[in-house]
């Protein structure tokens, strides 16, 4: 089973974020880079089927020169090989741009399945999986905690709303957007980065792919979020506060 | 009989089939001796080399062998009457080194020590004296081990040790025997030969027992790697830590066979004092029951048969076994070496381990807290940030930075700092420096914690640090040795002891326990700076166990950010223990310990003494200020 998983390089969870100059894209001197949490559980589900089933796990991610230490990362957690799209500037491209660099590396592979993260972390469109499938013309899921294959093809379970679940049979070739949280993510190791170091990253370019600058959506300014806070203090003695913070919470915060 | 003037009586005309059998005797013994100590020897040559040894420096090397081996320092400071009887046999068998090689030689007839001659007469009463101190020695410890039967000696009883103190015994008497038989008769040659067979039937039991030390434990002192805790750097890109038997390198051997079961690396050991799988007394042993097996050539693991991953990750490094060993075994290499093989190898599969592992490979800190938090506390603690311009930086570490008690330590260390006039900024980004990921055997992470801070530092021109934390203050000063050089690091004991005179002194007493930690007491020697800064306070007053003996908190090792503890809590156990001295109030001066007792402290209700660092202490006294802020 050859399993293709998509990554992204974001800059890491609690990096400053500042606007750039030009305001279309934010300033990266000094940044630190992560992988997309959600790409990091595509990549753990990913292994896991190829620990159970056998064959191939291969990473592929688009980006600058930088991306290549996420490749490496995800080489050293037990991926076989890299393909890196190198190209700079991608922040301003739509989903539907990066997803044809994706979809055209990934063709010639012509892998058992394609994971990818639900969304990303800086970004968060959810669309650029979905639009790989799409390209590659195979079938999908979003939002999938769990593979498993079957002689049939796949059983995924996919999250819905509210706690509920949903059990999917698909055949394959497949792709899937994976959620966070359906695994238990493995740590880094010396023995896997020492591995990585003899592992291939074939490395590739939007021209060689064939793909150009595309322009269906453009991006005009990216601005902070105002800040805004707005606390509300309960009275009372502890039972009608507890009474009307359980209230608030069903009513208001939709978390109960 | 025995008077000032009698001599001790040697044996003469020996048959010519006595001297045969004599020296097929002989044969015989050192045969079966080297039937078992040529298998140990060639065991410890066998094993892999130690890439970091280096005999330097040569001082350290003969002071430890001088104190440790020949003055028997450690095994009388730790166990004063024990010891005392051991350093006794120990003394009484050196002295005896002339009396046994002469013996031997009257046998052949060819002695050289003369009961007339004047060196011969004052060696044999000198070695008399010492024969009279020894077998009283020997006796004790018999006393001690089949009577009185202390618990860390293990259960079982020892009845080799039981023969052996016989044979000890046997060997002092039939020598002092010598002195009280008229010359010339047959009970000298009686008494010769019962002397000669008690020596060589000890012989070949040396090395099939744990009396291996007699002949190992002088080299292991000697070759020990020194200082605390010395991890060894990984060598190649095939090195990951102790994962088999061809990991195990010389020293790691040697220290196995050199093990007396005395158990006080147990009697200390906080994980055996509250019913946890980890006995360290068993991991030295475990190793050596490996090697016995299948030699340091092993493929084996090494976690399994003979030593379990449990009892490994049970162990809170704070190194009560390696500073009480009186044969030198360094445990805390061997057991953060069995972690590292089975971290760096991803066999280790633990929820909050990976968790943590996870935290610190993608964000910061230990905790997992995002780092706004820290930048929200600066600003509200108003901590100037680090320009160069400052003498110190006030590294705040992850409790100082992220953990609320942490904080209000931090704050109160800066208001003493100002109030002395001492200028200080913090860094406006930390890493943590990789200690619980160092002690959990996660080589990759501690190395990219340490490059990463060792850059920043460098960037930041950083010269002298001060810090609340023990663990963040061994970390830079030791274990980033490895990967550059940090600058000059010190905890916040050692500088407020340094300028106690210019602090207000207390005008009301209250007692103060003090905790020590073990990062700052067995890791880095100190113990009374931190004692004087809570003098300069409040009356002090010791628990049962402290100073080099301090029992751990329970959160060193990386266990603090593990899951529940089996068995007792060690927090509460030494909770408990601070509290029965009845002081008021309770001094540490780690944010990791001073969090542990905040549990424990909780979870025993109101009668809880008050819980402080000696920063707080220190801050009580000085004038107030307006902008004192915390959290």
């Amino acid at each position: 089973m050859k399993v293709i998983v998509a990554i992204k390089q974001v800059p890491e969870r609690d990096a400053q974020v500042r606007v750039d100059a030009a305001g279309k894209w934010i300033e990266e001197s000094g940044f630190q880079w992560s992988m997309n949490e959600s790409d990091a559980y595509a990549l753990e589900e990913a292994l896991q089927l190829k620990e159970k089933n056998g064959g191939e796990v291969v990473v592929l991610s688009a980006g600058p020169e930088r991306v290549g230490s996420t490749i490496r990362e995800a080489l050293a957690k037990g991926a076989d090989r890299g393909i890196q799209v190198e190209s700079d500037g991608l922040g301003d491209w739509d989903a539907l741009g990066v997803a044809k660099l994706l979809a055209e590396a990934a063709r010639s592979e012509n892998a058992d399945l394609v994971l990818t993260g639900l969304q990303s972390d800086d970004l968060g469109y959810g669309q650029t999986g979905v639009i790989v499938a799409e390209l590659l013309g195979l079938p999908h899921a979003s939002l999938i905690l769990h593979v498993e294959k079957t002689d049939a093809g796949l059983t995924v379970k996919r999250e819905l709303e509210e706690g509920w679940f949903q059990s999917i049979e698909l055949p394959m070739p497949a792709a899937l957007t994976i959620q966070s949280g359906g695994n238990k993510l493995r740590y880094a190791t010396l023995m896997g980065i020492k591995k990585a170091k003899t592992k291939e990253v074939r490395k590739t370019t939007p021209a060689e792919l064939g793909v150009t600058a595309p322009a269906v959506v453009t991006l005009n300014q990216i601005a902070q979020p105002k800040k805004q806070k707005t606390t509300q203090m309960l009275s009372g003695g502890p039972k009608e506060a507890a009474a009307a913070l359980v209230e608030k919470l069903k009513t208001e915060a939709r978390v109960l | 009989m025995f008077s000032l003037h009698s001599t001790l009586a040697e044996p003469a005309g020996f048959q010519l089939w006595e001297k045969f059998l004599f020296s097929a005797l002989i044969a015989t013994s050192a045969w079966l001796f080297w039937q078992r100590f040529g298998v140990v020897l060639k065991k410890i040559f066998e094993a892999k080399k130690d890439a970091d040894f280096r005999l330097a420096p040569l001082g350290r090397r003969v002071w430890d062998f001088f104190s440790e081996v020949m003055l028997q320092s450690k095994v009388i400071k730790q166990r004063p009457l024990p010891g005392l009887a051991h350093a006794f046999v120990f003394w009484g068998f050196c002295a005896f080194a002339l009396v046994t090689l002469n013996h031997a030689a009257v046998g052949f007839g060819i002695g050289f020590l003369s009961p007339d001659g004047l060196f011969g007469r004052f060696y044999f009463y000198f070695a008399a004296a010492f024969a009279l101190t020894c077998a009283v020695g020997i006796a004790g410890l018999f006393v001690r081990r089949f009577l009185v039967r202390p618990r860390w000696l293990g259960e079982h009883l020892s009845w080799e040790s039981g023969f052996i103190a016989f044979l000890i015994f046997a060997l002092m008497v039939t020598y002092l025997a010598q002195f009280f038989v008229p010359e010339g008769s047959t009970a000298v040659h009686v008494l010769w030969w019962a002397h000669t067979l008690t020596i060589l039937v000890f012989l070949p039991i040396i090395p099939h027992t744990k009396h291996l030390h007699l002949v190992l434990s002088p080299a292991t002192v000697f070759l020990s790697r020194g200082g605390f805790s010395q991890i060894p750097p990984l060598v190649g890109d095939e090195d990951f830590g102790l994962i088999a038997g061809t990991d195990l390198t010389q020293l790691a051997t040697l220290q196995a066979y050199s093990c007396v079961e005395c158990g006080r690396c147990t009697e200390h050991c906080p994980a055996a004092n509250t019913g946890k799988a980890l006995n360290p007394k068993e991991i030295v042993l475990g190793l050596r029951g490996y090697l016995n097996e299948y030699g340091p050539k092993g493929e084996e693991p090494l976690l399994g048969k003979y030593n379990s991953q449990e009892a490994v990750f049970q162990c809170t490094t704070c190194g009560s076994c390696e500073f009480q060993c009186p044969v030198g075994i360094e445990h805390l290499p061997l057991i953060i070496g069995m972690r590292r093989g089975t971290v760096n190898t991803g066999e280790w599969d633990d929820e909050h381990g990976a968790k943590l592992f996870l935290a610190l490979e993608r964000g910061s800190n230990a905790l997992g807290i995002a780092t706004a938090e820290r930048d929200k506390f600066i600003e509200k603690a108003a901590l100037p940030l680090f320009d160069g311009s400052q003498e110190y930086c006030l590294w705040l570490g992850c409790m100082g930075a992220y953990d609320p008690k942490g904080r209000e330590i931090v704050a109160d260390f800066a208001r003493v700092m100002r109030y002395l006039g001492t200028s200080f900024g913090v860094l406006r980004k930390e890493k943590c420096t990789g200690d619980p990921v160092r002690r959990l055997g996660n080589d990759l992470v501690f190395q990219q914690l340490a490059e990463s801070n060792l850059e920043a530092m460098t960037r930041a021109k950083v010269k002298k640090i001060v810090t609340i934390c023990p663990h963040c203050v061994r970390t830079m000063a030791e274990d980033w040795k490895e990967f550059g050089v940090a600058p000059e690091v010190e905890h916040h004991s050692e500088f407020m002891a340094r300028h106690l005179d210019r602090l207000p002194k207390a005008t009301e007493k209250e007692t103060v326990v003090y905790h020590d930690p073990c990062y700052l007491g067995r890791y880095r020697n100190v113990y009374e700076q931190p004692r004087d800064v809570v003098r300069a306070g409040g009356t002090l007053v010791e628990a049962e166990r402290h100073g080099e003996r301090s029992f751990c908190c329970g959160a060193g090792g990386g266990l603090a950010f593990l899951g529940e503890e089996t068995g007792e809590r060690v927090s509460h156990v030494r909770a408990a223990e601070l509290a029965a001295t009845g002081a008021k109030t309770v001094g540490t001066a780690c944010p990791f310990c001073n969090s542990m007792f905040r549990d424990a402290f909780a979870a025993q209700g109101e009668s809880a003494p008050q819980l402080v660092d000696i920063a707080q202490l220190t801050a009580r006294r000085l004038p107030e200020v307006t902008t004192s802020a915390t959290q």
